[in-house]
């Protein structure tokens, strides 16, 4: 680029830069506190245990295509497909959803986004990912012995009394939960204490409001999970009747005490996905994000309001009416600060100039699917309509589209967007994108019979059904394999660029935060020095390289000295 | 071969019966109307938001999208009094959905006084519907126009009683009484003798009645599904009943009459096979010889058995009647001591009449 004005690129790392390769052999990984390193293998993590639920997921799919069972057959058919949607469920929330995006993404983008050179706690994140490991094999060892069939809610007196492995998978989501709290706490303090000079609370990548947002739900929620596994693992060894109305418990309180944790799992769960879409829709709009402020504090208003609502779980379970008016009416609270960034992001587009790139299109199916799965649960929030639909297919749908196409979505697109950072390799856009619309159709094909299902009577967590509902389950399984040869595409696509893709430049979007400032992938030692700090959505000094195929920061030309002499010299001088 | 191919032909099930609408089964409660009508309402909002919405998005897109360099149109950073606006407006839709939800539910909470009480016991994984004076049955029945209340517990885990033509649901939570009541609008119809006679001859022989097949009760009416929806273990998908509204309080006594106890031409074991699969036996005991949650029927008067406590024990008549009165005195090794009592819901005829049937399914030599 031939201009008078001067550009700032950092190039390329070297290889005794780079974080990937300063250092190798396999104890150079499994010792590391580099927290990009760490990301990279939660990443390696999450993802296998997303394919083993995903498959699950077919088999719970393919099992539901014949009214009386097609999968699994046999006098054990009722007893494998249960254990398999328990597993699914289990699966998916622990090890999947919940450290998906702030482990894997958060754990490699927090520092960075802060210019900062590491985490707070280095070791404290390392312990992290170990306890994720013990929990994962606490569950893989329920799974290989003699399974877990309460479904991932381990509602008593059934899991008190199931003759499976209750106590080798609570176990493990209490240490998962860990390992949850230790992330959550490490993200605060490194938020709180890291910025470098110059970023305000308000001059902070949106990303970092949501991860911040959450981890405020990882540290005060999580404790409570694990002092209702290890009650029901009491009540389960010892009778100390608390949950189990034999020994004068009362089932209810465990639903109490689990959803006061479990509910605002689900903003651990959507929150940094928010996060994500705002990165998103800004830099591959190239325009400032509209209503910062709004979408910061919206963060924060559901992260309070998320502690609230866990009640709207339970309005069939024979609460009083006034408490279950009261839960129906703060669930109405919690929708409206969702709304606000839904109308944010449209804004953002609107008159931005749109680059319809791979995490593009994720963001876009996001925000269609995720508008979808958030006014569905205005038809759970009404207490009228929720005493049909609870239980029932419609909740199924509803929370896949929440869960899958919000957050499963936000963090495809999440990867794609920073995978050339990552990894250091740009992937094929074209393959790239057909992958994404594969998993769109899929998705919509999978879960919108299934809201017309629910409606219609279909209760959930059934091997078996009535003939009438075949027609919808068959299609929602033909839609569950579209998805999943898309998700396989997509995977492929990634995987793809590692051996055969172009080398990425520092800044392949056009992005104005911090991570963007450094090489792809980023040294070892993230900046050497705090980086500059400026309004993290102003694309003014943005400029594309199309020579390059890069974009590149411009710095105008400045004038350093005054043209002119002033006529009077002061006194001092 | 994949079954499903082959029914993707026929037409949409759901758009054959014309009572029916697309979203919901018929309407067969004063409960019903009033729940598809807020359900409309609120599809109606979210179809006001979401069209015109993703029209934007989907107009922007086509719009907007440039090529790579090209810089945004406007780069506006806020609008606080749009911003407020969005934020505020809707939630006036928000509160009605809120009070309008309130007031239905408050309704469905509240059974009017005078309400035609049946007891439900749920059970793994079976109902056994209380009609007072000693009659039990599985199936619910009710009279149309009557407002009906079930006084509902449950014997060992949560269940949930759902009845999707009546819009209501309630979970059934052990250790307490959980209540729910709704008035059903819509009468079940009765077949014509030949077609249930057929039905009836079709299923001789079979293992019990299969109501989706015919979608009628034995006894010959149409009816309303009955499903739990409350998680509760192996069978949770078969723990199914039906509901059948009877156009008159008469014609209820006389079914409940005819259930109440052993018709006259009836032998023990007959009506011994007709309680085993009316009363939830087979959940748990097979009869054959196949193992279940408990021990199999077949073969099992007369034998002999090692219990839990490591005693062993002879399955005859005092043994039968005690394991069905309290269940947990003598636990047969290797199963859980997980069966409900009977105490006070079999009459002595009852519990004769399943020892004849045990006797009936047993080649032990002392049963004959």
């Amino acid at each position: 680029m031939s201009t008078a004005i001067t550009s700032r690129d950092p190039g390329y790392p070297t290889d005794r830069e780079n974080y990937l390769t300063n250092s190798s052999g396999i104890l150079s990984w499994i010792f590391t506190l580099d927290h990009k390193r760490i990301g990279l293998m939660y990443l390696v993590g999450v993802m296998t245990s997303f394919a083993v639920g995903g498959l699950l997921a077919l088999g719970i799919r393919l099992h539901l295509l014949d009214p009386e069972g097609w999968m699994f057959t046999g006098a054990e058919a009722n007893n494998i497909y249960n254990q398999v949607f328990t597993l699914h469920g289990a699966i998916m929330v622990f090890l999947f959803i919940i450290p998906s995006i702030p482990a894997a993404l958060g754990n490699f983008l927090v520092p960075v986004m802060l210019g900062a050179k590491d985490v707070a706690f280095p070791r404290l994140n390392l312990s992290s990912f170990y306890l994720w490991c013990f929990g994962a094999i606490f569950f893989v060892s329920a799974l290989f012995s003699s399974g877990l069939d309460t479904g991932w809610t381990f509602y008593t007196p059934y899991s008190t009394t199931t003759d499976t492995s209750v106590i080798l998978a609570t176990l493990g989501a209490f240490i998962l939960g860990f390992s949850s709290i230790f992330t959550g706490l490490n993200f605060i303090v490194t938020i709180n204490t890291m910025r470098p000079p110059g970023m305000t609370w308000f001059k902070m990548p949106l990303f970092l409001w949501a991860t911040y947002a959450t981890s405020i739900i990882q540290v005060l929620a999580t404790p409570v999970l694990g002092i209702t596994l290890l009650l029901l693992i009491a009540e389960r060894t010892m009778h100390v009747g608390i949950f189990d109305p034999e020994f004068n418990g009362d089932p209810v309180t465990y639903q109490h005490f689990f959803w006061f944790y479990s509910h605002p799992a689900v903003y651990i769960m959507i929150l940094p996905a928010f996060g994500i879409i705002s990165e998103l829709i800004s830099v591959h709009s190239h325009k400032h994000i509209f209503g910062y402020r709004f979408i910061a504090y919206s963060s924060i208003a559901i992260a309070l309001l998320g502690f609230l609502v866990w009640g709207h779980h339970m309005f069939t379970s024979g609460m009083s009416s006034l408490t279950t008016i009261i839960f129906s009416a703060l669930t109405f609270t919690v929708s409206v600060p969702s709304a606000i960034k839904v109308f944010n992001w449209l804004a953002t587009m609107y008159k931005g100039s749109i680059s319809l790139t791979t995490p593009m299109c994720y963001a876009i199916s996001f925000i269609f699917l995720f508008t979808i799965g958030g006014l569905t649960g205005l038809f759970l929030g009404t207490l009228a309509t929720d005493l049909h639909l609870h239980d029932t297919y419609f909740v199924v749908a509803h929370f896949h589209y929440v869960m899958v196409g919000g957050t499963l979505i936000a963090f495809l697109g999440g990867v794609f967007h920073w995978w050339p950072k990552m990894v250091g390799k740009l992937y094929n856009e074209t393959h790239g994108r057909i992958a994404s619309l594969l998993v769109f159709l899929g998705f919509n094909l999978t879960f919108l019979p299934q809201f017309v299902l629910g409606s219609r009577g279909m209760p959930r967590r059934y091997a078996t059904y009535d003939p009438e509902f075949a027609f919808l389950h068959q299609m929602s399984t033909y839609g569950a394999l579209l998805l999943g040869c898309g998700l396989l595409y997509a995977f492929i696509v990634l995987m793809t660029s590692l051996a055969k893709g172009r080398r990425s430049p520092a800044n392949p979007w056009g992005g104005a935060t911090l991570e963007w400032a450094c090489t792809s992938p980023p040294p070892y030692y993230n900046f050497e020095r705090p980086p500059v700090v400026g309004d993290p959505y102003d694309f003014h000094n943005i400029e594309w390289d199309a020579q390059e195929e890069k974009y590149i920061s411009t710095e105008p030309e400045r004038k350093l000295v005054p043209e002119e002499t002033p006529e009077e010299v002061p006194a001092h001088h | 071969m994949i079954p499903a191919l082959t029914n993707l032909t026929r037409p949409m099930p759901f758009l054959a019966d014309v009572e029916e609408s697309f979203w919901f089964p018929k309407q067969a409660s004063s409960f019903a109307s009033e729940v598809d009508w807020v359900y409309d309402f609120i599809l109606y909002i979210c179809i006001a938001f979401f069209v015109p919405m993703m029209a934007f998005m989907v107009w922007t897109v086509f719009k907007y999208t440039k090529k790579k360099g090209t810089k945004a149109e406007s780069q506006v950073t806020h609008n606080t009094p749009l911003e407020l606006a969005w934020s505020i407006g809707p939630s006036v839709l928000l509160v009605w959905m809120f009070v309008q939800g309130s007031i239905s539910y408050l309704d469905m909470r509240t059974p009017p006084e005078g309400s035609y009480d049946v007891g439900v016991q749920a059970f793994k994984w079976g109902w056994t519907m209380d009609y007072g004076g000693g009659t039990f049955h599985p199936e619910l029945h009710i009279v149309k126009d009557e407002p009906t209340k079930l006084s509902m517990r449950s014997t060992d885990v949560i269940h949930s009683l759902f009845i999707p033509a009546f819009r209501a649901k309630k979970d059934i939570v052990p250790g307490r009484y959980n209540y729910m009541w709704f008035k059903p609008t819509v009468a079940s119809e009765q077949v014509s003798e030949e077609e249930l006679a057929k039905a009836k001859k079709q299923s001789e022989g079979g293992d019990g009645w299969d109501y989706d097949k015919y979608q009628f009760t034995p006894d010959g009416y149409t009816f309303f599904d009955l499903y739990c929806t409350e998680y509760c273990g192996t069978n949770h998908s078969e723990m199914q009943t039906v509901v059948v509204v009877h156009e008159t309080q008469e014609e209820l006594d006389a079914w409940i009459k005819a259930n109440s106890s052993r018709p006259d031409d009836q032998t023990p074991a007959e009506w011994g096979q007709l309680l085993y699969n009316r009363r939830g036996c087979s959940g748990c005991h097979s009869n054959d010889g196949s193992k279940l949650v408990g021990p199999s029927f077949k073969d099992l008067y007369a034998s002999e058995h090692a219990l839990a406590s490591g005693d062993s024990v002879v399955v005859d008549d005092n043994y039968v009647r005690e394991s069905i009165i309290d269940p947990k005195a003598k636990v047969v090794a290797g199963y859980q001591p997980v069966m409900p009592s009977y105490k006070g819901q079999l009459s002595d005829d009852d519990i004769e009449s399943i020892i004849a049937y045990l006797k009936s399914l047993s080649s032990n030599a002392d049963a004959k």
